[in-house]
């Protein structure tokens, strides 16, 4: 699969300051490589760098030093046709304030070139797929924060973008618009088959968009990898809860294949294992063999919340891997 | 350019003419900016010259300035505000992520504000016939077009170096756009010849190519300020004045995708 977005050493310091000069090293060395029609996250804690990540990939800003190249293309020296085939979506979707949803559309639509009757077809289309239709005609002012996030999107795919990029798209909505919104991400991607390119602090939105996650923390991303390979990677696997009667066979449980760890108090247990439905019979058959009596078992599975905080604890594990 | 091309890059052009059109006509500040205050300021001055009894080339010296300073106020204003509305509305990162040319922005609110100012200046000279009996046909079509060519290439001028410090200091700089046009007012001699100002104030004003549109319109009202070749020196200094700001924009637009300014100003 060809690459759509390939970023080498990219290192941002922010300067700051009249007399008295500050600086903040945003992005320290990243390297990045996003396939084709791929949905790609960069998930991260406030500050780690991650809009300033975005906004160097669809050339909004200039990396100090580093390669960017977008479908194929040098950031550098072909910024304005890679601005032809790329689009993006920020969170607080901010808008022409007076312009109504239907003349915002038109007004980014002629931005992108598109002319007379077939920039009205596309913005007829992008209301419709949108459900933009009963606020067509209402200022961006007066729109509910869930309509101007719609807008957003609809604004996002006006020039048929090839990479689309999603600066932390669900920020302060409500949970239900939210679900919303991401369901309508899912919908653009898969009738689209663009690649998608989005930040979020959200371990859930992540984990429900994207085909790989990047870990940024302090300008530097940590690993790269599907959502179940990281939590591979910070191994703290699944975990079996069973309540019980009696005695659980600790050495054996030691020895157990993929057990991580285990802790027994007051007839409960509870096991970390690498995964959980691989092991689940054998462990619940060997306690069992080992005479405790089994009242109940549960198999829960770790979020990439888990592994989120994981990461965020700190950079000195061994987490710092490419999956 | 094939004309697809060219078709395209001309909606990209008026999509600024749109922008700026629709929240002008929204928004009623921007009907004072035409109707209210060029109107009152003219009439206050207007009244002034008839308490102070001059005579009317005087009148029209005076009358001709105050009209010419309407009509880059508004023209310029326009060429500001394409990127004082994103500023505002906090949307500059939708405008510079779309691939427009900043030619194109710069041409398309130069071109609204054309309109508008004009609007402005055949209300002022129908009022300024009908009022105080100056009337600017006098001279003759082709001099009028020319003075109001010189206005509006002045006024681009203005808003371009507007534009400019708006990208590179952001809303600290959104005052220039109001304040610009009265710095030119009192060296250009809006009022008076620039001759009376002390030094080096008359020296400043020959590099304005306002001062020489002024002095070519008023030189058919009886005036000579002793300027040679008005024309020459006033679209040579105004042609230059916008090659300089083209190319001054694109440094600064390049300088703020550089420094995060862009970013900074759409957060």
């Amino acid at each position: 699969m060809a690459l759509a977005i390939q970023a080498e050493g990219i290192f941002k310091t922010f300067r700051s300051g009249w007399w008295k000069k500050r600086e903040k090293q945003a992005l320290k060395g990243i390297d990045l490589q996003i396939e084709e029609k791929e949905i790609f996250g960069i998930l991260g804690p406030n500050g780690a760098g991650k809009t300033t990540l975005l906004s160097i990939l669809c050339t909004l800003l200039l990396p100090d030093r580093g390669n960017v190249h977008i479908l194929g293309m040098d950031s550098l020296y072909d910024g304005h046709q890679i601005r032809k085939r790329v689009n993006m979506v920020s969170g607080n979707a901010n808008f022409l304030w007076s312009l109504t949803v239907k003349e915002n559309l038109h007004y980014y639509g002629m931005l992108y070139g598109l002319t007379g009757k077939e920039r009205e077809k596309k913005v007829e289309t992008l209301i419709d797929i949108f459900n933009l239709k009963e606020h067509q005609n209402i200022p961006f002012d007066e729109l509910s924060t869930g309509m101007k996030q719609r807008l957003s999107l609809a604004k996002s795919v006006i020039n048929d973008p090839e990479v689309l990029f999603l600066d932390e798209p669900t920020a302060g909505l409500d949970p239900d618009v939210s679900i919303r919104i991401r369901k309508e991400i899912l919908s653009i991607h898969r009738e689209r088959g663009m690649t998608v390119l989005l930040t979020t602090h959200n371990m859930k939105e992540a984990e429900y968009l994207c085909g790989r996650i990047a870990f940024l923390k302090e300008g530097e991303i940590l690993t790269t990898g599907t959502a179940e390979a990281l939590k591979r990677i910070v191994r703290i696997g699944d975990q079996i809860r069973i309540e019980f009667k009696g005695t659980i066979p600790e050495d054996e449980l030691v020895r157990a294949d993929g057990v991580i760890n285990f802790t027994i108090s007051d007839h409960l247990c509870e096991i970390i294992v690498d995964e959980g439905e691989k092991r689940l019979g054998a462990l619940v058959a060997m306690i069992a063999q080992g005479g405790a009596q089994i009242k109940k078992v549960t198999l829960g599975q770790i979020d990439l919340e888990d592994v989120f905080v994981e990461f965020a604890k700190g950079t000195d594990s061994d987490m710092g891997l490419c999956v | 350019m094939s004309s697809s091309n060219l078709q395209k890059a001309l909606t990209q052009i008026w999509a600024f003419v749109f922008k700026n059109w629709i929240i002008a006509k929204r928004n009623v500040f921007a009907i004072f900016e035409i109707l209210f205050w060029p109107v009152v300021g003219f009439f206050s001055v207007g009244f002034l010259t008839s308490f102070l009894e001059l005579d009317p080339n005087k009148t029209g010296f005076i009358l001709i300035g105050i009209i010419s300073m309407s009509v880059i106020q508004v023209c310029q204003i326009d060429v500001a505000y394409v990127l004082l509305y994103d500023l505002w509305s906090k949307s500059l990162k939708h405008t510079f992520i779309a691939p427009v040319q900043s030619f194109q922005l710069l041409l398309g609110s130069w071109l609204i504000g054309v309109v508008r100012s004009f609007f402005v200046f055949l209300l002022l000279s129908v009022f300024s016939s009908l009022a105080f009996g100056l009337d600017f046909l006098q001279p003759g079509i082709g001099p009028l077009v020319l003075f109001l060519l010189g206005l509006f290439l002045t006024a681009a001028s203005v808003g371009m170096t507007v534009c400019i410090l708006l990208l590179l200091f952001g809303y600290m700089a959104d005052v220039a756009a109001w304040s610009f046009s009265g710095l030119i007012s009192l060296i250009c001699g809006i009022y008076y010849p620039v001759f009376i100002l002390p030094f080096p104030f008359p020296q400043i004003a020959q590099a304005i190519p306002l001062t020489y549109f002024l002095a070519y319109f008023r030189s058919f009202y009886g005036f000579d300020e002793g300027f040679k070749n008005v024309l020459a020196w006033g679209f040579g200094l105004a042609g230059l004045y916008i090659i300089v700001e083209a190319i001054l924009f694109k440094v600064v637009l390049h300088r703020a995708r550089r420094t995060g300014v862009l970013i900074k100003l759409s957060e």
